[in-house]
């Protein structure tokens, strides 16, 4: 089984939380699992989902939580994909586009890093702190889809 | 009796940006016409001044997603000219290369995502993915390419930032250079069979009576220099933009209308360069224009899709081209500067036609006044000159394809309203008197 995790956002502020992610995970994830980063994730989004049998999305969201907080986000939870234009090309229009050429994965998680702002150079401390969970988190979900058992607290 | 008939698009889709349209006609007439761009004005030339000289490159980048790198051109160009700096050649050709990974990535987008819609009658690119798998697999791979130079020079694909005055902050390497050449030249082919297939599409025909503009070199296909010429005999010098062409406020758009100082309007874009620049182009790209050289004999907005398809494969020629003589070159000197009291003005040719900077630097090398004059203002008027000759045609057909054909004229153009300003709603009014 071919896993990828893709590491979405901007390098703007706490936009750039699944970026960090994806860096973090570079050389840590077990054999056959790619990951990448995607800073324009609507037809690179449908690229990096090529060929592949199940992914995990991380991406910064926005939902009210606190700073920080991260989320596994289903993907039915998603909202609508909207018309296009190619300045509003984002992870919902991707996946769907994706779908449209019948390369969306079987299995399909998302992991969401609650940001706080996304302006300027620096991470605020919380959503910092987010990316190390997040990293834990997706190496759960990947040990999962590989079918292996996480034992609590381990990994 | 009068009849009186407005059509109204309250907000356009598949468009870069905010707009709308807003169209009456009576007795058969269009009374009133307005592209209505109303989206709130980003004052960037206003934020500019005072910023330090070498940081224009990536602040102007930000006004566009799409083109970011026509921005740091004419900006760079602008204030070299001003601090009297020649680029060495291998900066010359690097800024090619660049360009070529742009243009690649805004067409490519603009002709499946936003105009294959139209010629297939489906609603959004999702549709076209769905039904036509293999061009837009193809788009999406050649897309990918343009994507990976802007990373190589821009330091990533989004805000690109690598420019800097004199050259750029890093150069690839020879083999950074080499292995993109390799792919350049494994994909070169499906540039070609994607045109192909766009010529397979029912495009419609607008041909018109239009002055096309665009910059023309005496040796290369126009990007980054050139002179200003035009279908009608225009030939100038890039400096002298601004006593050729004016631009005026209107009160329905946030965006400035531009004409021809003593004229009327004018087109820019990819149509007006692949018509002017004919004998500029690669022997590939001249060979896929010739197979659709029909739809070039009289100007035809409708026509620039082709354009931009004969563009990617230019992009990609000129792109191995710039390689080649990057590697002939020689290293990359960024040479220095001492900041002096002068202006430069520097017109490039971006993905949606001239693109026009004015710097005037200060003692200190800060901007003291920036004039960004973009090319979907200079189109405005174009679109609603375009728009008036076709309403007249589309009066007895049923009001959603009236919409829909105005729309679809409208994004021949690939309006980047976000750069303007932002863009479109339409109206069509129909009231009986």
């Amino acid at each position: 089984m071919r896993i990828q995790v893709v590491g979405i956002g901007t390098d703007r502020g706490d936009d750039a939380a699944g970026l960090r992610v994806a860096e973090r995970l570079a050389g840590r994830l077990p054999p056959g699992v790619g990951v990448v980063a995607c800073r324009r994730p609507g037809p690179d989004l449908a690229t990096a989902l090529d060929g592949v049998d199940a992914a995990v999305l991380v991406v910064a969201v926005r939902s009210g939580a606190p700073p920080g907080r991260v989320q596994r986000i289903a993907p039915e939870q998603l909202p609508e994909a909207r018309a296009w234009s190619s300045h509003g090309l984002g992870l919902v229009e991707g996946l769907a586009l994706a779908r449209a050429l019948g390369r969306a994965p079987a299995r399909l998680a998302i992991v969401g890093i609650e940001g706080r702002r996304a302006d300027g150079d620096a991470r605020s401390r919380e959503v910092e702190r987010g990316v190390d969970r997040a990293c834990a988190c997706v190496l759960g979900i990947v040990g999962e889809l590989r079918g292996e058992h996480v034992a609590p607290g381990g990994g | 009796m009068a009849e009186r008939r407005t059509i109204e698009v309250g907000a356009l889709a598949r468009v870069e940006g905010e707009g709308a349209l807003h169209v009456t006609v009576e007795d058969g007439e269009v009374r009133d016409l307005r592209l209505r761009i109303y989206e709130p004005p980003r004052f960037f030339e206003g934020f500019l001044q005072g910023r330090a000289l070498e940081e224009l490159p990536d602040l102007t980048a930000r006004i566009c997603g799409i083109c970011p790198v026509a921005y740091q051109m004419s900006s760079v160009h602008a204030i070299e000219k001003a601090l009297g700096i020649t680029p060495d050649p291998a900066t010359r050709a690097l800024r090619r290369l660049y360009n070529a990974g742009d243009w690649m990535e805004s067409h490519l987008l603009h002709m499946m995502f936003l105009a294959a819609p139209d010629f297939l009658g489906l609603d959004d690119g999702m549709a076209v993915a769905r039904l036509h798998r293999e061009p837009v697999e193809r788009a999406l791979r050649l897309r990918k390419l343009g994507n990976r130079i802007l990373s190589l020079l821009g330091g990533r694909p989004v805000n690109p930032v690598g420019v800097c005055i004199g050259g750029f902050h890093r150069a690839p390497t020879r083999e950074e250079l080499s292995s993109l050449a390799e792919a350049l030249r494994a994909e070169r082919g499906e540039a070609e069979v994607l045109l192909e297939w766009f010529a397979t599409l029912p495009v419609p025909r607008r041909p018109q009576d239009v002055e096309l503009v665009a910059l023309r070199h005496p040796d290369e296909y126009p990007m980054n220099e050139g002179r200003i010429a035009s279908s009608r005999g225009l030939d100038i010098a890039a400096d002298a933009f601004e006593d050729t062409f004016e631009e005026l406020q209107v009160p329905h758009s946030t965006a400035l209308h531009s004409r021809i100082r003593g004229g009327g309007s004018y087109l820019v874009g990819p149509l007006a360069r692949v018509t002017l620049n004919r004998e500029r182009l690669s022997p590939a790209a001249g060979a896929a224009l010739e197979r659709v050289a029909d739809r070039f004999a009289t100007p035809d907005p409708a026509a620039s899709v082709f354009a931009r398809g004969v563009e990617v494969i230019q992009a990609m020629d000129d792109a191995l081209a710039a390689i080649e003589a990057v590697a002939a070159a020689g290293p990359v000197r960024v040479p220095d500067w001492t900041p002096r009291v002068a202006e430069g003005i520097a017109v490039t040719e971006a993905p949606r036609g001239l693109l026009a900077i004015r710097v005037r630097g200060d003692a200190r090398g800060d901007v003291e006044h920036v004039r960004i004059v973009p090319p979907t203002s200079q189109n405005q008027a174009q679109i609603e000159a375009d728009l008036r000759a076709l309403v007249p045609h589309l009066l007895d057909r049923p009001h959603e394809e009236m919409q829909r054909r105005c729309e679809s004229a409208i994004r021949d153009y690939d309006p980047c309203i976000s750069c303007a300003v932002h863009f479109l709603d339409l109206e069509v009014e129909r009231v009986p008197s």
